[in-house]
């Protein structure tokens, strides 16, 4: 390949330096006729779409194509709020006008293999196509076997609410429709599990709409897999000051693991106890998605294991596993928590790694932050941050920085937080989709 | 045991190898995340960046970073940051172009705004441009931000710095609040 520097030096000032909506569009619609070589994305989530941009915003001379099954993205994040009625879920919602007006090529399409001797990609459709560098994001499956009496049949009575949209609307309209004083029951899975904060912040959410529509009597089971959980102090102590005796939690110490249900009798059972609810959330154990089981590209435990110089896969060279599917690092303090803001940092590590690859170029410093914030009410947020550096290829924390937000913060922090959240989403849609 | 000691290495060597010229593209990037391509932000609570002046984002940041100023996120994360990184952050950002937020003002606050701000233009000027580079520009910036951070100097609770800024938002009536940010924010130039 023959490697322009002072192009690619330009491409990238333009990348940083200049608005993109100044960036000709005939730079931008370079596409296909070039030699810079070819990338496809699976997926088109917070770290697959980001990916695609950032790729295709630092040197438009690379082919990029986003395979994704769905035309609307409903994302996760803040998901927990249409529970709740604080927000509709067409506010979470994006189409792929952002990505193809960068000149990446979309397709529509399911993966149906992967062959990473070859570098090709085959989609259900029987297209195949060639990769330089594939990014692998097809975030999690779930493991529904885990949990005996549950299957992707069982969840619609039962249903997960763990990938947003269809299962969120369902999860609410069960929340609606149970009487006051019934139960809620959210099953948590062993970890690692996407949002680590999520079923606590769901707690929270869902008593929000008990407290406020004629359900107060009514009361949240947390039935959990593990012995603790994320930003457990201030959760505890947000769900006491907004949701005084409405929500439990039961620990896997003390039983609180669900190993079977009856979907139809709304039935959870226990090591040793039984469950009987009026809606049911059974969040099931998480892998990695299945196309990169397929490629083989996951651990004995179901993920994928990344470089994190370049979160290129410890398995196979070329593809970049990215977001919930990977791992790096040892549980609990070191690894890459399952989060949007941690999707997209590693879409910007792997874009980085990629393009200067394909330039023949040497691998950019990668830099890695977590932000993540749970809302337990319109004006009651918390949160937890990490910076990490990478040593010796070691992905680790800097322990001077990060942590939750403070227990003993005044009133005004927790609005704060819950004002930024709102903030920081509106700039990560925009930062992967736009 | 080893854990603990990989870190005294990252954390020793990385001063030494960014004291010259941190490379800090790839944490602009990461920054993105929350503050916008090129630091234009579409979200109405945290503030565009880009093309405020290099003393004020750094005064700022180290604020954050030592404690002296309070944050509900920043300083967690900038204590992640070396000075020298810090510094380059703050040069990158200030020589970005300033781009106004696009947002939807009240008529109304806007226009009793030109009275309600008798107590900031002497420092931040009639239309959000400052005289002096450690003051931020306010001239169309995000106007739900603005307000978060008077309520943050009006609420004695949190350790914010500057005693003068304390002291004029405190004046401040309650209903002159969203109406000071709504006239920085309409302003253009």
């Amino acid at each position: 390949m023959s490697i322009n520097r002072r192009n690619f030096i330009k491409s990238l000032a333009a990348a940083s330096s200049v608005s993109l909506l100044t960036i000709p569009t005939s730079a931008r619609a370079a596409g296909s006729g070039n030699n810079k070589g070819k990338v496809v994305v699976i997926g088109g989530g917070f770290g697959g779409s980001t990916a695609a941009k950032y790729i295709k915003m630092m040197d438009p001379a690379i082919d990029v194509t986003l395979i994704e099954p769905n035309k609307t993205y409903t994302s996760c994040p803040l998901s927990n709020e249409v529970l709740s009625g604080h927000r509709d879920i067409a506010s979470l919602q994006t189409g792929y006008a952002g990505a193809a007006k960068r000149g990446i090529s979309v397709i529509h399409d399911h993966v149906a293999s992967v062959d990473a001797a070859k570098k090709t990609v085959t989609t259900s459709g029987g297209q195949t196509l060639g990769y330089d560098a594939l990014v692998m994001a097809p975030g999690i499956a779930f493991d529904y076997e885990a949990v005996s009496g549950y299957s992707k049949d069982a969840s619609k009575l039962l249903p997960h609410a763990y990938k947003a949209g269809e299962q969120t609307l369902l999860l609410k309209a069960q929340l609606e429709a149970m009487p006051d004083g019934g139960t809620f029951i959210i099953s948590v899975p062993p970890k690692p599990f996407r949002c680590p904060p999520g079923p606590y912040e769901r707690a929270a959410q869902v008593a929000s709409y008990m407290k406020h529509h004629g359900k107060a009597k009514s009361k949240v089971l947390i039935l959990d897999a593990n012995d603790s959980f994320s930003k457990k102090g201030l959760f505890e102590q947000g769900w006491k000051a907004l949701y005084p005796g409405m929500i439990e939690w039961v620990s896997g110490a003390n039983d609180g693991k669900v190993e079977r249900v009856d979907a139809a009798a709304k039935m959870c059972f226990t090591g040793l106890n039984d469950h009987k609810a009026d809606v049911i959330n059974l969040i099931p154990p998480h892998r990695a998605g299945k196309i990169a089981q397929q490629t083989g590209l996951t651990n004995a435990q179901g993920w994928c294991e990344v470089a994190p110089m370049t979160m290129e896969s410890t398995v196979h060279k070329d593809i970049y596993p990215i977001g919930d599917c990977c791992i790096a690092g040892e549980l609990p303090v070191y690894d890459m928590p399952k989060s949007a803001h941690m999707a997209i940092t590693q879409a910007k590590v792997a874009a980085g790694a990629i393009v200067a690859k394909l330039n023949g170029l040497a691998n950019p410093q990668p830099w890695y932050v977590n932000t993540c914030f749970s809302t337990l009410a319109p004006d009651y947020g918390i949160s937890v941050v990490h910076v990490y550096r990478v040593t010796n290829n070691q992905f680790v924390y800097v322990k001077e920085a990060g942590g939750i937000s403070p227990i003993d913060a005044p009133p005004l922090q927790r609005k704060l937080e819950a004002e930024y959240c709102v903030g920081w989403f509106n700039n990560v849609m925009a930062d992967a989709f736009a | 045991m080893k854990r603990a000691l990989l870190f005294c290495a990252a954390l020793s060597a990385a001063p030494l190898i960014h004291a010259a010229e941190p490379d800090v593209a790839g944490l602009v990037k990461s920054c993105n995340n929350c503050h916008g391509v090129n630091g234009v932000s579409v979200g109405h609570s945290m503030p565009s960046i880009g093309g405020l002046s290099e003393t004020y984002l750094l005064n700022i940041m180290t604020q954050w970073k030592t404690g002296e100023r309070f944050s509900a996120v920043m300083g967690r994360l900038l204590k992640g940051y070396t000075d020298q990184e810090i510094a380059a952050l703050a040069t990158h950002y200030s020589k970005q172009p300033w781009v106004p937020a696009a947002q939807t003002l009240d008529v109304k606050l806007v226009a009793q705004g030109k009275d309600a701000i008798d107590r900031c233009s002497s420092c931040h000027g009639d239309t959000g441009v400052p005289d002096e580079d450690d003051t931020p520009r306010l001239t169309g910036q995000w106007a739900q931000y603005m307000e978060l951070e008077l309520a943050k100097y009006r609420d004695d609770a949190l350790k914010m710095p500057h005693k003068k800024m304390r002291t004029n938002a405190k004046k401040l009536d309650e209903a002159d609040v969203a109406a000071a940010a709504a006239h920085y924010a309409s302003q253009k130039k």
